[in-house]
């Protein structure tokens, strides 16, 4: 098989390793700590999108079992645990994502700004 | 009870959780009676934890299939050396800290957060307990999560700018860990289909020669994952502001257990489903006992130019994990074994440390090394604690610090690589720069004109008796090392079969 066509045929793993890469560029890169956060999301993103192109099957069905219990010949169904795993993981980036933001709330509380090139400006000068 | 534990071992970490989300409950009645329901609840699950500890040392292994199904399927429990070694560590430091926590608290947090501090504390003891016992890669997912989250909020319940910033630096980069550590965890996933760290195992003896870029891939992203998260060497920045800017009970339990719960899942992730051969083979080995080496010197020299006592005391942390890690490359039984043990005594004697210095604050208000003259002839009991734990750090004989040395050095010439002799020498004569000279003016650097009269520290007493409780730990274990050595030998006997 040539290369473009494995790489055109499996893209979605392409995909989701430019997104982790856009991901943790956007945090280091941005000063904005909102910016920051949406880096996370990202990052988080990019793994879930990897673990679900991975399940799936083209073509696949849900994976309840028919009446007689066989599925036809040429039917395959699509494995659920991965979905499972997203879903909890997508909780968990979900509360990171809000425990972060409230701590973003209590830094402009505390500073007056949310770029952290400005809230390191204003802690040296303590 | 110790039936139905041996039957139901997460029922330990069920039990945390349940008196965790009790706490906002007892504070809105009586706000005092919230750290003592804490310390009960956390002596019971000491109790357990030791009964595991015996059931580990005798070398009996207890599978729990949750909810039934069966291992590959459902996700497995496992008590054994390590776990049992871990479990006993998390739960006899966080009761010493919690000791420390009923009196401390009040003047360090706003008095109506208390209730919820106990929570995310018993929250992050709950996790870090099930990060022992899991033997399924993704509920260790689910636990690092847990831990990360609630160790933030740890830092930020002291609700400072400087703790607010720092805490957000600690959730920044402890999201992009674990982001890293499920990458890995994803890959891993795909390429055995399996999620049992022991099924793992078995599947990847043939698709290590199959794909071995992948599985190099796989090894990385962990290592930098949980290196980001347990603060090894050129990956330690968010520590210092962390571990100084945070309540003292919180800065004990950061730098004493919550670094080393990552290093344990790092431990079980490498050496139960790569095997060390691979590590060896490939030169990962090597790239970690650089970065360990790095962080004992480099950990040292930051320690030694820091004048504030917390900021030092965090440095000082970095060391640490790097004999930790240190332990882990040499690989042999012994020098495992030491890593291993390193977990324990360091815990010990650095949350001993960290009480030492918040009592200090509470007492005199100094923040600083250079203002502790002649401190010891008014908190003689605080300074005697940070004397015995700072001369285990530096690794003295009859010290707990010592055992773990000498063990690093006996692994190191096992291994064949004598030249950590003489770094484990060199970073003892650094941690002595930067703790001798506390002590010296603790005890010795005394006014000549005035006078010194001796008097008792004016700290609450469960202040005193949980740093005196880990001060005698620290001499016990120093003198008689059998039942930590002892755990820490199997658990690395089985970790390199």
């Amino acid at each position: 098989m040539d290369i473009t066509e494995r790489i055109v045929q499996n893209y979605p793993y392409f995909v989701s390793i430019v997104l982790f890469c856009i991901g943790i560029y956007t945090i280091l890169s941005r000063s904005n700590l909102m910016k920051k956060i949406i880096g996370i999301n990202i990052m988080g993103n990019a793994i879930f999108l990897l673990l679900i192109a991975a399940a799936n099957i083209r073509g696949g069905i849900a994976p309840i079992v028919p009446h007689g219990g066989e599925l036809p010949e040429g039917v395959y169904y699509v494995n659920p645990l991965p979905a499972a795993l997203v879903l909890t993981g997508i909780v968990v980036s979900l509360s990171v994502t809000a425990f972060a933001l409230s701590i973003v709330v209590k830094l402009y509380e505390h500073f007056g700004t949310i770029e952290s090139h400005e809230i390191l400006e204003i802690r040296s000068l303590d | 009870m110790f039936t139905f534990l041996e039957l139901h071992p997460p029922a330990l970490v069920v039990f945390v959780l349940i008196v965790a989300f009790i706490m906002p409950t007892v504070a809105h009645f009586k706000r005092k009676l919230c750290g003592p329901v804490a310390c009960v609840a956390l002596l019971f699950a000491l109790a357990g934890s030791i009964h595991f500890a015996q059931i580990a040392s005798v070398g009996r292994v207890i599978s729990y299939a949750a909810g039934g199904w069966e291992a590959p399927f459902g996700i497995e429990i496992l008590i054994n050396p390590l776990s049992g070694f871990m479990l006993l560590t998390i739960s006899f430091v966080t009761l010493a800290i919690l000791i420390y926590s009923v009196s401390s608290l009040e003047s360090e947090i706003p008095p109506n957060a208390i209730g919820w501090y106990y929570t995310v504390f018993l929250l992050l003891v709950a996790s870090m307990m099930g990060m022992a016992m899991t033997n399924d890669m993704f509920n260790m997912y689910v636990f690092i999560e847990v831990t990360g989250i609630s160790a933030c909020a740890l830092v930020l319940s002291k609700n400072t700018k400087l703790a607010t910033e720092a805490s957000f630096k600690y959730l920044l980069l402890a999201t992009v860990g674990s982001g890293f550590v499920l990458f890995g965890i994803t890959l891993t996933y795909l390429v055995t289909g399996h999620l049992n760290i022991t099924f793992i195992a078995a599947e990847f003896t043939s698709i290590i020669p199959q794909y071995p870029f992948l599985s190099w891939t796989i090894l990385s992203f962990f290592l930098v994952g949980f290196g980001i998260k347990s603060a090894l060497f050129p990956l330690h920045v968010w520590l210092p502001d962390a571990h100084s800017s945070a309540p003292t009970t919180s800065s004990a339990v950061l730098s004493g257990l919550v670094v080393k719960a990552y290093i344990v899942a790092l431990i079980k992730f490498y050496f139960i489903m790569f095997g060390f051969e691979l590590l060896n083979e490939i030169y990962f080995r090597h790239l970690i006992l650089i970065m360990a080496s790095a962080a004992i010197i480099g950990g040292s020299l930051f320690a030694f130019v820091q004048l504030n006592l917390k900021r030092r005391l965090a440095y000082s942390s970095v060391a640490g994990i790097g004999y930790i890690f240190l332990g882990i490359g040499l690989g042999g039984a012994t020098g495992l074994a030491a890593g291993i043990l390193h977990i324990f005594n360091h815990a010990v004697m650095k949350a001993c440390l960290f009480m030492a210095a918040g009592a200090i604050y509470r007492q005199t208000g100094h923040k600083q090394v250079n203002t502790l003259q002649g401190i010891a002839y008014e908190m003689p009991i605080t300074m005697g604690a940070f004397s015995i734990a700072a001369l285990s750090m530096v690794g003295l004989p009859l010290f707990s610090g010592f055992i773990t040395k000498w063990h690093l050095a006996l692994g190191s010439i096992e291994a064949g690589m004598p030249l950590f002799v003489g770094l484990i020498v060199l970073s003892g004569l650094l941690n002595a720069s930067y703790f001798f000279p506390v002590i010296w003016q603790a005890f010795f650097d005394i006014d000549a004109h005035k006078p010194r009269t001796f008097s008792l520290d004016k700290i609450p007493v469960s202040m005193s008796v949980s740093m005196i409780l880990l001060a005698l730990a620290v001499l016990y274990f120093g003198i008689s090392p059998e039942i930590p050595l002892s755990l820490a030998m199997k658990a690395a006997g089985m970790l390199l079969q």
